[in-house]
């Protein structure tokens, strides 16, 4: 067998052998997971390490070349996923919160198996079948996580936001491939399309809205907050932190680059949605007051970083949106797996019951510290590096702007961490968690390897780039300058002095709260302008699904079920109530009275022969 | 000249006998023998068309559908018989009318005579019946047997049913 | 007159007066002597008609016109089905039963008379004589229903004799004679038409309504439902059929509705026919009574029959001759297997039949049959006279037509789907427990005109071919 197919094969057949097994089985579910995702990630870094190489099937007779190929972003890609999958698949070995183990692992094989091929497909319809196949999972995923209706409820919500993106994403690769007369990508990019007639404009911005749907951008992010406490910490370190960010931002990166020349006006476009991305999520999840929840605005908000550095256009800017990538879901997902634990030691989430927990759980503790800062942007850790090439990026393109709006979105996420770790870890220990203990070894596992790689990242900030960005830019067919490198100047001090108004800011909304860090925002949030507003938000009046569901969604079916109860009247009630009426009036009719017969009779007669008799019978 | 007059006087005797008789079946039979006389006139008179459908349609014809629907309602009609005596009077007035025409009638039939054309088809009631309208009198046939078996089906179970 | 066909009008005739007298004192020699004249007849007419060198001659020697061949061939099948199925449903006893059979077989002649003659005058007579026959046979079992729907029957047709002795009056005045050779030659030549086509409508109108097309239908549900049993089918199948709705194809072919002489006489007809088609379906619908709705039924079917001879384009004759006889086959089953039904559970009320399907299964079967050949379902015969109805309105631009003679036939077969649900589906209902299958005798005949109904189907290619042969002769 090709070694390209072991990573999408494997984990299926692995997953579809756990169905077969019975639950009572203790850890042999578990096992079989991580050794499938293990060997699936070994796989994947051979891919890596090996030279690009394409596998071609010919598929619905040969109407579709099914090529999968691993240029070095794919084998990146399919490397990362690999690295999530296995780091989640140990994780979740002893996570209690994450519904039946034979579907958690089920879905989190599936997925990584779906995900691995949506990363190789070159051919863009092969592609959209992986694509598909994760939104079924993504469904069973969070509705098998919980048995709670909530659950059900959110993940129909992922279900159709999801799904109606993707059908935009079929009609754009419908209409992509229709102009550019091949499916396949690599061919395309030969001979990249341009902006400059309608077709083009509303292909690329189909393609747009599936990629940064994905990736879970405002404003289709809204199920992952909900998701975030209606499912597991393993599923939202998994999907919405990792994998969605990964073929979100890969596809956004092929799409408006590697298929499309964009101009001026597209890239404003992407640059105005990454920031409004930033700052609209950072700004929910600032007065969050649920660990989970708090995270999964985040992961929304860092999106915004990475469509931003894309939408830069220049190298600089895309390396620092593929490199936030990375470090977004390496942090993320870390940052997730410490409020798995924390969740399984203490039993709650919520912070106003969490406090004090750094002695109890320093492992955890020390993790979390290292990925907050990570994900603030503190240096030298990986987050900083990457932002300061977004920053870059940014300020090259001239919208000082916009590069003004990722700082202060970069001030508010280090505020709410502050808030976070300060209410979870510090302060006073309620009474009810005296006896909490640290989490199991293979819950510590994974959270300390991805801590140690964002230092690593961060202290040798040149060995990702050389090895990962640097080569997928190259995929991507861009010549860039040097890109590593500490630099003191003037975007350096800028960070220190957003950090500092980060901790000025938070000894005053602690003073303003009383002293309960749970509350050291409760000053923003109920700020003169900003408290209507997120009385709103709370309102759900800014999420367009459940404005959708709420307002437009019953009047359309109800209008809908009209128009089906009229066709049905038009073919059913009618006609049967017509002839029901006819008959009965000719049944009234027929009373067999004789006089009645016979006027009839007589009556025809007449009118017959007068009629003929004044059409010509008689002339 | 005596043969018309006779004819005359015996369609005017079963008119008369038709509209007395105490039974509907006989009114029915009277009835047909009127029309027996008419149409034997219509032939003497040099119209066997005429004769011909007359004999057919109201000898025939309507005289099987009259006496099929007397079978019918006989039982209903001898339970209640019917108050008679008022047409007693009948045969006075038709005596009188008949006076009356002897006085008044022959100027006017001689006026209409010299109108009337020259009847085309003459010749006898043989071949009238036979050369020109033998399907018909395989109708009649069929008619007659028809009668006959109406009579014989209805007529049974009135008896039986009193 | 057709003299080739005389023998099948002599001979029952003869039969007719012959059995009183045989029948005196062995009442049963009565059934034996009417089924050998009509079995003896219908043999002879299919060697006339099938012989294999006739059918391999595409039917070109078929004697006279075809047309009267077949109907008189109809006529003894159907008269043979109602005596074969009298004889084992008469109950025992009935005193006039030699007088019944007589009756069957003078109007078994008479039917005969009709479809040889070639005069009105004649035609007049021998419907007369039909028309006193139905009367007695009607009253047969002297039920107050019988008595009630014979008399609406008489006089309710009674002023058809009336139009047609007033219009065969006119006819003789204006035209000189009476036969139709004449009116042929006049309709073709191109002396202008007014009073002959005048006293040919009052005549049609005369048929009209002894054929029972809506305005003029009032007696039809009376009539069948009073009717004694097995006299429905007969009147139903055949009787009324031949005493009104051949005059009118044969009116229709001799006025030359095809090449536009008439036309207002032809798009009145066409007009009744709907309107019969419309009503007739309609009523239907909403029937509580097996032979009521069936009454209704046929009112309906005959509006196909009148549509497509008020076009009178060669197809559409076809076409109506093929809905006669196929008429004929479907109406004398359905009729045939509610007399089963009422012998065996004593009512025809749907509302107290169910579930007749296990205790019945021929009944069953058969009404399946026939009922879906009314509603046109192929590969059965009706189907394909339905089609050539609505093929010729459509091909003569009568859209509207076509499509409704299309849609009424839908409601056919809802109505009919509804009557095989209440009485044949379904659950027992306490009037039909206990109830056994009627005897083979009684099943012959039903299974015999089913047979014809699925063989018409068939073998229709060798049918159209006869039917052509019809067609052009009647019509050029």
């Amino acid at each position: 067998m090709n070694l390209i197919l072991i990573p999408i094969i494997l984990p299926i057949v692995s997953a579809l052998a756990l169905l077969l097994i019975s639950e009572r089985t203790r850890y042999l579910k578990e096992l079989l997971a991580i050794c499938a995702s293990v060997v699936s990630l070994l796989a994947a870094a051979n891919i890596f390490l090996l030279p690009a190489q394409t596998v071609s099937y010919a598929w619905l007779g040969s109407a579709i070349s099914f090529t999968l190929s691993t240029d070095t972003l794919s084998a990146f890609l399919l490397l990362a996923a690999g690295l999530f999958s296995a780091a989640i698949s140990i994780y979740s070995f002893s996570m209690p919160n994450k519904g039946p183990a034979k579907w958690f692992f089920f879905n989190l094989l599936m997925t990584q198996a779906f995900a691995s091929g949506a990363a190789l497909a070159d051919n863009m319809v092969a592609m959209l079948f992986f694509w598909e196949g994760l939104l079924v999972f993504l469904y069973t995923f969070i509705a098998l996580s919980q048995t709670t209706y909530a659950a059900k409820r959110t993940a129909m919500k992922a279900f159709l936001i999801n799904g109606a993106t993707d059908i935009c994403l079929l009609v754009g690769i419908t209409i992509t491939g229709y102009i550019a007369g091949t499916m396949s990508m690599s061919e395309i990019s030969h001979n990249k399309l341009t902006l400059d007639y309608g077709w083009s404009v509303f292909a690329y911005v189909l393609l747009l809205i599936g990629a940064v749907s994905k990736a879970g951008a405002f404003p289709f992010h809204t199920w992952i907050p909900d998701a975030a406490t209606d499912s597991s910490a393993s599923f939202m370190a998994f999907v919405p932190a990792a994998i969605d960010k990964l073929l979100g931002i890969y596809f956004l990166a092929r799409a408006s680059i590697y298929l499309f020349v964009l101009n001026g006006t597209m890239q404003l476009v992407l640059m105005t949605l990454g920031a409004v991305t930033i700052l609209v999520a950072v700004m929910m999840a600032l007065v969050q007051k649920d660990y989970k929840r708090l995270l999964s605005y985040h992961a929304v908000s860092q999106t915004g970083y990475m469509i931003l550095g894309i939408g830069t256009l220049n190298p600089i800017g895309i390396a620092g949106g593929l490199f936030h990538m990375i470090n977004h879901a390496t942090y993320k997902s870390c940052l997730f797996m410490t409020s798995g634990s924390v969740e399984r030691q203490a039993g709650t989430t919520d912070l106003s019951k969490l406090g004090g927990l750094f002695r109890a759980m320093p492992v955890t503790g020390l993790c979390f510290i290292i990925a907050a800062a990570a994900i603030s942007g503190i240096a030298p850790l990986n987050g900083f590096f990457s932002k300061e090439l977004v920053y870059k990026g940014t300020l090259d393109t001239g919208y000082t702007i916009f590069f003004l709006a990722a700082e202060l979105g970069s001030f508010l996420t280090l505020a709410s961490f502050l808030k976070l770790g300060h209410s979870v870890f510090f302060g006073v220990r309620p009474e009810n968690l005296k006896e909490t203990k640290e989490a199991p070894f293979s819950m510590l596992l994974p959270m300390l390897g991805l801590a140690a790689i964002c230092v690593v990242f961060g202290f040798g900030a040149q060995l990702p780039i050389n090895w990962f960005i640097s080569p997928s830019l190259e995929a991507l067919n861009i010549r860039h300058g040097i890109l590593t490198g500490f630099h003191p100047d003037k975007l350096y001090f800028l960070s220190v002095i957003v950090i500092l108004a980060a901790v000025i800011n938070h000894l005053l909304g602690l003073a303003a709260g009383g002293g309960k860090a749970d509350k050291a925002s409760d000053h923003i949030h109920y700020a003169p302008v900003l408290k209507e507003a997120y009385a709103m938000a709370e309102r759900r009046v800014f999420d367009i699904y459940e404005v959708g569901m709420d307002r437009v969604v019953p009047a359309f079916s109800y209008a809908l079920f009209k128009v089906d109860r009229f066709f049905d009247w038009v073919i059913d009630t009618a006609p049967s109530g017509a002839a029901g009426f006819l008959g009965n009036t000719s049944r009234r009719f027929h009373t067999g009275s004789y006089p009645l017969y016979m006027a009839l009779t007589l009556a025809g007669a007449i009118i017959y022969i007068l009629l003929l008799a004044s059409n010509g019978g008689l002339k | 000249m005596i043969y018309h007059t006779l004819l005359f006087a015996l369609a005017a005797v079963f008119a008369l006998w038709a509209v007395m008789a105490r039974k509907l079946l006989v009114s029915a039979i009277m009835l047909a023998l009127v029309s027996v006389c008419v149409s034997l006139i219509f032939f003497d008179f040099g119209a066997p068309w005429a004769g011909v459908f007359e004999l057919s349609v109201c000898a025939g014809l309507i005289t099987v559908l009259f006496v099929g629907a007397v079978s019918l309602i006989r039982a209903e009609d001898e339970k209640r018989p019917e108050n008679r005596a008022r047409f007693y009077a009948l045969p006075f007035a038709a005596a009188i009318f008949a006076i009356a025409a002897w006085f008044y009638l022959p100027a006017f039939v001689e006026e209409l005579a010299a109108g009337a054309k020259i009847g085309s088809g003459g010749g006898s009631i043989g071949r009238a019946l036979w050369g020109m309208r033998r399907p018909d009198l395989l109708g009649q046939v069929l008619m007659l047997a028809a009668g006959v078996f109406v009579i014989k089906s209805v007529f049974p179970r009135r008896t039986q049913s009193k | 007159m057709d003299k080739g066909l005389l023998a099948y009008l002599l001979i029952p005739l003869l039969s007719a007066v012959i059995i009183p007298f045989a029948a005196r004192t062995r009442p049963k020699m009565a059934d034996i002597l009417a089924n050998v004249t009509l079995l003896a007849g219908l043999a002879n007419l299919l060697w006339l008609a099938l012989r294999p060198s006739m059918i391999a001659g595409g039917f070109a020697d078929i004697p006279g016109d075809g047309l009267s061949l077949l109907l008189v061939a109809a006529v003894y099948l159907v008269g043979l089905c109602v005596t074969f199925f009298s004889a084992y449903f008469i109950e025992e006893g009935l005193p006039n039963r030699p007088a019944y059979y007589s009756l069957l077989l003078v109007s078994v002649a008479a039917m005969t008379g009709v479809v040889t003659t070639t005069d009105f005058f004649t035609l007049y007579v021998f419907i007369e004589v039909l028309a006193v026959t139905s009367f007695a046979l009607i009253t047969t079992d002297d039920s107050s229903a019988g008595i009630e729907g014979a008399l609406k029957y008489f006089f309710l047709t009674f002023p058809a004799s009336v139009l047609i002795i007033v219009g065969i009056a006119i006819l003789m005045m204006t035209l000189g004679s009476l036969s139709y050779e004449n009116l042929r030659l006049f309709m073709a030549s191109d002396a202008p038409a007014g009073p002959v086509t005048f006293a040919s409508a009052l005549i049609m109108l005369g048929f009209i309504v002894k054929s029972g097309v809506v305005p003029f239908h009032t007696w039809t549900p009376d009539a069948y439902q009073g009717a004694y049993a097995p006299v429905s089918a007969h009147l139903a199948g055949i009787v009324t059929k031949i005493s009104g709705v051949y005059a009118i194809i044969k009116l229709a072919t001799l006025l030359r509705f095809f090449d536009g002489r008439a036309q207002a006489l032809s798009e009145m007809l066409m007009f009744l026919g709907m309107l019969s088609i419309a009503v007739g379906a309609l009523a239907a619908l909403k029937q509580t009574n097996f032979k009521r709705m069936l009454a209704f039924s046929s009112i309906s079917q005959i509006g196909y029959i009148v549509l497509a001879a008020g076009l009178g384009t060669p197809l559409a004759i076809m076409g109506a001759v093929f809905h006669l006889i196929n008429h004929a086959t479907f109406k004398t089953v359905l009729f045939l297997n509610s007399a089963s039904l009422e012998k065996s559970t004593g009512t025809t009320d749907m509302d107290k039949l169910g579930g007749m399907e296990h205790s019945m299964p021929w009944t069953s079967w058969t009404s399946i049959v026939a009922l879906l050949s009314t509603a046109g379902v192929p590969p059965l015969s009706g189907f394909w006279s339905k089609l050539l109805i609505i093929l010729a309105l459509w091909e003569s631009g009568l859209r509207v037509y076509a499509v409704l003679a299309l849609l009424f036939s839908i409601v056919t077969l809802a109505y009919f789907m509804m009557m095989q649900k209440k009485v044949f589906f379904g659950k027992k209902t306490p009037a039909s427990e206990r109830v056994q299958e009627v005897s083979a005798p009684l099943l012959a005949p039903v299974v015999l005109m089913s047979a014809i109904i699925v063989a018409l189907g068939l073998l229709f290619p060798y049918f159209y071919a006869y039917v052509k042969v019809v067609a052009e002769r009647i019509i050029l």
